[in-house]
């Protein structure tokens, strides 16, 4: 634990001073890195922990962005001081979507999501108050120091990037994070000892929504500009989503990993051999694919397991179900 | 008057729109997989059909169905074979589901890079046009036909399904996995074939769609979330509801265009939400 | 002549071992009783000889071949078929369905739906309903029927007369003198022990795993048999 807290310390300091280290293309590329390992988190929350995989999370990306924008521009206020409101957003709207959403299970939950995420884009499009399909510009920009702009975006991404992380590692070692992974392996044998599956579930999903629109806000802050298209772009979970399989559902270490991986192969192809970004989403699926089929649980629990290794301590596997389900009526007997 | 051949046409829509979701519910009822990528299979299939149709220009463009939807079996039986059969046995779900939406990220891309962004439709000329007059209702040929092929494939399936030795074998790998071996069945094969079987449909409503309407590669999207939909509208478990589900989303969906004609897909999609909340379990109560 | 030789099985599952070392052996048209307490691994080792569980090693050989990495499809084919414990029927097909079930590995034989209606003609009046709308009794001879459309050269049994009345109990019994006579080979699990002894020409008994008793049913006395079964 003390090592963690050590490393953590030292992390926030490297954040602290980035902007003083690292010219501005540097800063902008590790802001992004920040970003969307914190959305990348939030998605394995409540897939890796909470069991629901959300093909619809690019909704709050989007909320976050528009509701910094709107009220940033409507009441002229640095969107600085307004940025509260994009997990805001995320979160009241993922209390309300919770209870039809929730009826539905695994692949219709997720699918469900996406629907919902297409209604609330096709919506945002056809307002002309939020800019119809062109977008919003942020007219408080001129209430920005642009000299600081770089330097405190960086900034809130890190605290956004370790808060989410110190919070889920913190989150993992309490007993509603307990709960939350016996609802994850078996919600009727967790229903039965007692945890509120419904409760918890409902409680990650809005955390996870929260998160999100913070991010998304972020990240559109630093274009000072959401469009709809890209504000609800269903890439944004496919990027959640592949770093979280790549690096390893369930864990806080993957995640870092599948960022690493993520970025890494981006510059590789686009940068360095110079291939089109189409390309690379192909790369980047066929890895998944790959992975998928032969590590289904991602890279690194095989390393931890195989090198015995503990950075994090609080992922979650999934049990071998299938050797411990009743072979017939009678449970539990080997005769 | 007007309203009244809006519903007729959405009903007609919604036959195509059962077609897109069978294939799907079919692998769902078997196999308990969904497959995120069988929207861009559609779309792959109506990619296919458009390049035969410009290497063979004397032939009819409807031929063209044939060799796509063979080529789809075949597709579909190797998909399953080589990548989906090995998640398929996952005791976690989570990993048919995300290995799916890599596939689709994955071919909906390849398309973007070999196809190229345009958008394409399949034409059939006159057909395309050519319109009826029932009871004083301007209908369609090409979408009675399409409704019409929507309910010859369900009564084919169906028959399959409840009279052949095959469409028992399937029912009953769908019942117990395990136990089907115990009758010389292997039930790998099973999956093979009913995914050939459900790309194939999926096929020749992607076609039908393509003439319908354009398409890009992207067009996966909104069949995949369509396909979806009616499924889950008609009561997971139920074939016959797909086609009911799809003629309500159909309805609402032409209903919504007209009052709004830059909706796309909007209003299908808010009617889907709205079911979702007065009643989830479907318009045909599964028995699931 | 054997018709199923096993020898030195061992079974496992996942990294728990659940038969050890077990030998076992059924002549053609004999009938073999193997019997013994909740857990004892009878339904693992009918498993295990199947074809359904893989994790296993040691000799298992039917009709002289060795089966012991053969698929469980392929097993049945060869004719060693199971009636699977609690019946496991296909719920979705109609009780004729689940009787022609047994013609998909297609091997030849005496017995067909009308030979199965004959040995149990309540089904035939059922024909067209759903499992689930059967007594405990009819859907075990819905199981044991689908089984013998198979045309197997052995049957293994696995808890037939579990949760069901005495007297329909006897009457599956009944049958099973008939399919004796057709020329099938039985493997009798139950946790009953005389109803099993009884209706075989030999017995083992299982206790954890391992092979307690062996012996022909005459030979053995009730008081050995409570033994081997206890372990006492």
């Amino acid at each position: 634990m003390k090592g963690i807290a050590i490393s953590y310390a030292v992390i926030a300091a490297l954040i602290a001073a980035g902007p003083l280290v690292l010219g501005e293309g540097a800063l902008r590329f590790s802001t992004e890195c920040l970003l969307i390992l914190a959305m990348a988190q939030m998605w394995n929350l409540l897939a890796g922990y909470a069991g629901l995989v959300s093909f619809g999370h690019q909704v709050f990306v989007g909320l976050g962005a528009y509701g910094l924008f709107l009220i940033s521009d409507t009441f002229d206020l640095s969107p600085y001081w307004v940025l509260p409101v994009a997990p805001l957003a995320g979160a009241v709207v993922a209390a309300v979507i919770a209870l039809p959403l929730f009826r539905l299970r695994e692949a219709y939950f997720s699918i469900a999501m996406w629907v919902f995420s297409e209604i609330v884009a096709a919506l945002v499009m056809k307002a002309s108050w939020l800019g119809g399909t062109s977008g919003l510009p942020l007219k408080s920009s001129r209430l920005v120091d642009l000299d600081w702009f770089e330097p405190m975006l960086f900034w809130v991404s890190g605290v956004l990037a370790l808060g989410t992380m110190g919070g889920l590692f913190l989150l993992m070692r309490s007993g509603f994070g307990l709960g939350l992974m016996s609802v994850r392996d078996n919600d009727l044998a967790a229903m039965s000892v007692g945890v509120d599956v419904r409760r918890n579930r409902f409680i990650v999903f809005v955390l996870s929504a929260a998160g999100c629109g913070l991010a998304g806000a972020v990240s559109f802050l630093g274009n000072l500009y959401v469009s709809p298209a890209a504000a609800f772009d269903v890439n944004w979970v496919v990027y959640m989503m592949f770093i979280v399989m790549i690096g390893g559902i369930g864990t806080l270490e993957g995640p870092i990993i599948g960022t690493a991986i993520f970025f890494g192969l981006r510059e590789l192809i686009t940068d360095q051999l110079g291939i089109s970004a189409g390309w690379y989403l192909v790369a980047l699926g066929t890895v998944a694919v790959v992975v998928m089929l032969w590590s289904p649980r991602g890279i690194w629990p095989p390393l931890r397991d195989r090198f015995g290794l503990k950075l994090l301590g609080v992922g979650r596997t999934a049990p071998a179900t299938a050797e411990l389900a009743p072979v017939s009526g009678k449970a539990g007997q080997l005769g | 008057m007007a309203w009244l051949e809006t519903l007729v046409n959405g009903a007609f829509l919604g036959g195509l729109y059962g077609l897109l979701g069978i294939g799907l519910a079919l692998v769902f009822g078997v196999m308990r997989l969904v497959n995120i990528a069988h929207g861009e299979f559609m779309v792959l299939a109506a990619y296919l059909a458009v390049i035969l149709v410009s290497l063979f220009p004397q032939v009819h463009p409807l031929f063209v169905l044939i060799p796509v939807v063979l080529a789809a079996f075949a597709v579909g039986y190797l998909y399953q074979a080589v990548i989906m059969n090995r998640v398929a046995r996952a005791p976690d779900p989570l990993a048919p589901l995300l290995l799916t939406f890599g596939v689709s990220i994955v071919l909906r891309n390849l398309m973007v890079e070999v196809f190229g962004a345009d958008v394409r439709s399949l034409q059939l000329g006159e057909l395309s046009r050519a319109s009826l007059n029932l009871f004083g209702l301007s209908i369609g040929v090409m979408p009675l036909l399409t409704l019409v092929a929507a309910v010859l494939l369900f009564l084919l399936l169906q028959w399959a399904l409840k009279r052949t030795q095959f469409g028992r074998i399937v029912r009953a790998t769908a019942d117990r996995r395990d136990i089907v071996r115990l009758f010389g069945v292997k039930p790998d094969r099973v999956y093979n074939y009913v995914m050939g079987l459900s790309l194939a449909l999926g096929a020749i409503g992607g076609v039908l769609l393509a003439v319908r309407s354009s398409f890009t590669p992207f067009s996966g999207v909104e069949r995949l979330l369509i396909a979806f939909e009616v499924v889950v509208l008609g009561g997971i478990g139920s074939f016959w509801g797909a086609l009911l589900g799809g003629i309500v989303l159909g309805m609402a969906q032409l209903a919504g265009l007209k009052w709004d004609a830059n909706a796309g897909l909007l209003y299908a999609h808010l009617l889907f939400f709205v079911m979702l909340l007065i009643r989830p379990a479907g318009l045909v109560a599964s028995k699931a | 002549m054997t018709l199923l030789e096993v020898a030195g099985l061992d079974v496992f599952h996942g990294d728990l071992q659940a038969i050890f070392g077990l030998d076992f052996s059924v002549a053609e048209r004999e009938a073999v009783a193997l019997v013994g307490a909740n857990g004892a691994g009878k339904t693992t080792f009918l498993r295990a000889l199947v074809g359904l569980i893989d994790s296993k090693r040691g000799n298992v050989r039917f009709d002289g071949g060795d089966i012991a990495a053969t698929p469980a499809e392929s097993i049945a084919r060869l004719g060693l078929c199971m009636v699977p414990e609690g019946r496991m029927l296909f719920d979705t097909l109609t009780v004729e369905e689940n009787l022609l079930m047994g013609q998909v590995s297609q091997r030849s034989g005496s017995w067909n739906l009308r030979r199965v209606f004959d040995l149990f003609p309540a089904l035939e009046e059922r024909r067209n309903h759903m499992p689930r709308q059967l007594s405990g009794g009819q859907q075990q001879m819905v199981a044991i029927g689908r089984a013998l459309m198979c045309n197997p050269r052995l049957l293994l049994c696995d808890e037939i007369s579990l949760g069901l009345a005495p007297v329909m109990v006897e009457q599956i019994y009944r049958a099973f003198a008939d399919i004796r006579t057709e020329g099938t080979a039985l493997v009798l699990v139950e946790q009953d022990v005389k109803r099993a002894a009884s209706a075989s020409d030999r017995i083992y008994c299982l206790l954890k795993g391992r092979v307690s008793l062996a012996a022909s049913a005459g030979d053995v006395s009730l008081n050995e048999l409570t033994q081997a079964y206890f372990g006492m």
